[in-house]
């Protein structure tokens, strides 16, 4: 078992149940030991390939799908995932290949802005999306950037 | 990142919380972005970009400039 094999499987599993798996789940779908996938999940996460919950093991991020519901929902023809932010929200569908709708909202104001994307290409792209930390910086705080 | 209605609502937001301009950008751009950085996240070959890569996937984009360096410059 490669960390490559967690990382498919934890990407797979996450899509088709809309939660990423446990360390438990892993082990037992990759037939593997908990204590080896244990070490994968930190592996993967010093790489900056997934983001756990601080002081757990539980997967919090592994771009561009959110463990945890925010105000980037997407909806594809394979269920309802959540995007850390609208770049990873946008990178669902990218990632998939697939149409979705996305229920942004403006930040400012709250008002909605729907986001489609069909057949590979961006409608009612009227918006304007905006990054407030430097590229060299966004891993001083993965959460905020 | 987050997503607005417009520039004026991006300045809005920042002077609220006294916060500077980070880079604003068009949804377009940022659908570019992500299809530059993600398509292939599902590959069992994939691995991180370099450092190179993710600025070349910036540029294509249309998102240059020190805001969007990660090699130091020259």
């Amino acid at each position: 078992m490669t960390d490559g094999d967690v990382r498919v499987h934890l990407m797979e599993r996450f899509l088709a149940e809309g939660r990423p798996p446990s360390v438990a789940e892993s082990a037992a779908a990759l037939d593997a030991s908990e204590e080896d996938v244990a070490a994968a999940y930190r592996r993967l996460q010093e790489q900056r390939v997934i983001v756990l919950a601080p002081g757990t093991l539980d997967v919090w991020m592994a771009a561009p799908l959110s463990a945890v519901p925010t105000p980037f929902p997407v909806e594809t023809e394979r269920g309802t995932y959540y995007g850390n932010c609208i770049w990873d929200a946008l990178g669902i569908p990218a990632m998939l290949g697939c149409d979705a709708t996305i229920a942004a909202s403006c930040a400012d104001c709250g008002d909605p802005l729907p986001i489609r994307v069909r057949n590979g290409e961006l409608r009612d792209g009227d918006g304007v999306a905006h990054f407030a930390v430097p590229a060299a910086r966004w891993w001083d705080n993965i959460g905020h950037t | 990142m987050l997503a607005f209605r417009s520039e004026e609502h991006v300045d809005w937001w920042l002077a609220a919380r006294r916060l500077r301009r980070g880079s604003a950008f068009t949804l377009e751009q940022a659908w570019s972005l992500a299809n530059g950085w993600y398509s292939d996240r599902l590959d069992p070959a994939w691995r991180r970009k370099t450092p190179e890569e993710a600025e070349a996937v910036f540029a294509a984009a249309g998102l240059t400039g020190d805001f969007w360096r990660l090699r130091p410059s020259d």
